[in-house]
């Protein structure tokens, strides 16, 4: 497995996913993306494939091939598509010619306010609503990330192996959002939102908090004495979780 | 009960993570201490059983300092031998005649050692004893348990973690515990590579139930060393001294070539001793393993009296009839609130856990809620007793729990 390999299922399935959420919260991306019908295949040659399907107001990623998407994207490596996604390429389109314009303009916007969102400035964090949507995205990197890395990466590989069965909960008190990660027998599955009888969770106790600690400004053990991040359960599930993330900088600037 | 706060530690928390890596690092973390904000992190005094910290809450101690304060704080005899040898001399250029006095003393007590090492902590010990078994048998691998902790060496520590090589665990393996078929199948695939199996006398997993050797468990790894020119390490530094004073190794009998010993050998006085048979004792004297402190003889001092006090008091037995005591009392009062609180390990050194959540957290709110009553519990490691806890103790540990079981009680909504 190679880095370029891990970091483009990293670009493909934890960033790329993070689509639905700013299309969802992001007013201003969701009055853009209202009435968008289209369906964007990427696919890897010897790498993973996603696609983006934009239908009645909602985006949905997902893992895997549509079976007739109207755009087709073709990346000849891991890296060529890393390339991309760092803004220094251009994918091979193998269908949908007549969207390239689409694709340029309004789909390129469309990205263009994910990175926005995804590097944050400090003077942009003073914003209120831009905080908020750069936790909410950045914890959502980090639940789908685990489960990339927990498969992939081979000292996370390591750490992940130790994790029992059972949901890890991440949650922005008091009303979200949150995250989960279910383990089951080697299989990790992210996902939005809480869940049912977590074994393990991670409270943050409000925006700012979260940000922070999510960010690494925050010490955490710190912030764990203090109250502020409030652990409980199994919580080895987190420490595995917590060696995985740590892997996110070899791959994600 | 009054519950308590701890605005000093908090705020020497806050200072302490300027200018100390984690604020308090290691197995004293608050991290694990669920929540946080319920547990006192910086102790002020401490007497018996007891430990007061800097926000003036007392406590009955169940963790006597993560094991080393087995005849509890400030013992007057251990206390006073230390201090008298502190004003003849501690830290000197040559060695004390105490040194001699102590293995002498060591090598009298247990059970099939025929000589003694002194350094300072558990992992100086456990470390010389796998490089020596390298030695001796020019083999790399060490077999361990999975879930044993033998210190934070880099081979010690579980692969992934931060600060190790590849090449640092390349030859640990790890099996099951009591799995006895497991070693076999090992010696079979590493034929005449594995030096040594280190293992501690029964299994302490953190967050897990202890679990005692299976029938014939250590019989049978015995004899696979034997035939197999392994050497077998006992890890007593937990156990040591709590439950035999023969070492643990003659409590479940079993012989190993080396043995390591610290936390309870001083009674919180700062010594370990790896002892081994007289086969091993050429191949250790070849390995060059120091340190400048290992040869201060207040602790030797300290250990010599605390091993004649265990042996007074026959500390183990004592510690044994207190354990059981404390957790009679807690299993009955889990019971009369509808919960199911099951204990494992010896009752010198018990892990607690109520089975009626699989997450733990019921448990960790309870211990939580004991804790700022005034009953210092972990909820994620074995406990440990001392021969200073009293029956009064014990009481004011039973009523603060039968009040943390009716407040989770309330709160899990089990009226």
């Amino acid at each position: 497995m190679t880095a370029e390999l891990i970091k483009s299922n990293l670009n493909l399935y934890a960033v790329l996913q993070n689509l639905e959420d700013l299309t969802a919260w992001d007013p201003e991306m969701k009055a853009f993306t209202a009435n968008w019908n289209i369906s964007i295949q990427f696919s890897v040659l010897k790498g993973p494939q996603a696609y983006i399907l934009f239908q009645g107001g909602t985006c949905k990623v997902g893992k895997g091939a549509l079976p007739d998407p109207v755009v087709k994207l073709f990346f000849l490596s891991p890296a060529h598509l890393n390339r991309m996604m760092d803004g220094k390429g251009n994918p091979i389109p193998l269908k949908g010619f007549t969207k390239l314009p689409f694709l340029a303009k309004d789909f390129a916007r469309l990205t263009s306010r994910l990175e926005y969102f995804l590097k944050p400035k400090d003077e942009l964090l003073a914003k209120a609503d831009y905080l908020a949507m750069n936790t909410r995205l950045t914890m959502n990197t980090a639940a789908f990330a685990v489960a990339e890395l927990g498969l992939l990466d081979p000292l996370a590989k390591l750490a992940a192996a130790h994790i029992r069965n059972g949901a890890v909960l991440m949650k922005i008190l008091p009303d979200g959002p949150a995250v989960h990660i279910i383990f089951n027998n080697g299989r990790i599955q992210p996902g939005r939102g809480e869940i049912d009888k977590p074994m393990a969770c991670m409270f943050m106790q409000d925006l700012q908090v979260a940000n922070a600690f999510l960010n690494g400004k925050l010490d955490a053990f710190s912030a764990i004495a203090s109250g502020q991040v409030m652990i409980k359960g199994q919580t080895p599930m987190l420490d595995s979780m917590s060696l995985i993330l740590d892997r996110i900088p070899h791959y994600l600037s | 009960m009054q519950t308590y706060q701890y605005p000093k530690s908090q705020a020497l928390f806050q200072r302490a993570v300027q200018v100390i890596p984690c604020g308090i690092y290691g197995h004293f973390s608050p991290a694990p201490l669920i929540p946080a904000t319920d547990y006192p992190f910086y102790t002020e005094k401490a007497k018996g059983a007891r430990f007061w910290d800097v926000d003036g809450n007392e406590f009955v101690d169940y963790m006597c300092a993560y094991g080393p304060m087995v005849l509890g704080y400030n013992h007057p005899q251990v206390d006073a031998a230390a201090a008298a040898q502190v004003a003849a001399g501690n830290c000197f250029t040559g060695a004390s005649p105490l040194m001699v006095e102590l293995a002498e003393c060591l090598v009298d007590m247990i059970s099939g050692m025929d000589w003694a090492f002194f350094a300072k902590n558990g992992g100086d010990v456990t470390n010389y004893a796998v490089m020596a078994a390298r030695d001796a048998t020019c083999r790399k691998k060490i077999v361990m348990i999975k879930g044993g902790y033998h210190g934070v060496a880099p081979w010690m520590q579980a692969p992934g973690h931060h600060g190790l090589l590849d090449d640092d665990w390349r030859n640990i393996i790890r099996i099951d515990w009591n799995d006895a078929a497991a070693f076999e199948r090992v010696i079979q695939e590493h034929p005449k590579d594995i030096a040594a199996f280190i293992a501690t006398p029964y299994h302490v997993p953190a967050f897990s139930d202890s679990v005692m050797p299976a029938e014939g468990y250590w019989k049978k790894i015995e004899t696979l060393c034997r035939e197999n020119g392994i050497i077998l390490i006992s890890d007593d530094i937990r156990h040591g001294f709590r439950l035999d004073l023969k070492g643990s190794h003659h409590h479940f009998g079993f012989q190993p070539d080396l043995v390591c010993f610290c936390k309870a050998i001083a009674n919180g006085y700062p010594i370990s001793a790896l002892m081994g048979t007289a086969a091993m004792k050429p191949m250790v004297s070849r390995i060059f393993y120091t340190g400048s402190y290992w040869f201060q003889s207040q602790p030797m001092a300290a250990a010599l009296t605390t091993l004649q006090e265990l042996k007074a008091v026959d500390g183990p037995e004592k510690m044994r009839v207190i354990g059981e005591k404390l957790g009679n009392g807690l299993v009955s009062a889990a019971a009369r609130h509808g919960f199911d609180l099951r204990i494992t390990g010896a009752p010198a050194m018990p892990y607690l856990r109520i089975t009626d959540d699989e997450s733990l957290m019921l448990h960790q709110d309870w211990c939580a809620e004991c804790t700022k009553r005034g009953a210092y519990f972990t909820p994620h490691h074995n406990w440990f007793v001392s021969t200073a806890h009293t029956d009064e103790d014990i009481e004011k540990t039973l009523a603060i729990a039968d009040e943390a079981f009716q407040v989770v009680r309330k709160k899990y909504n089990r009226l």
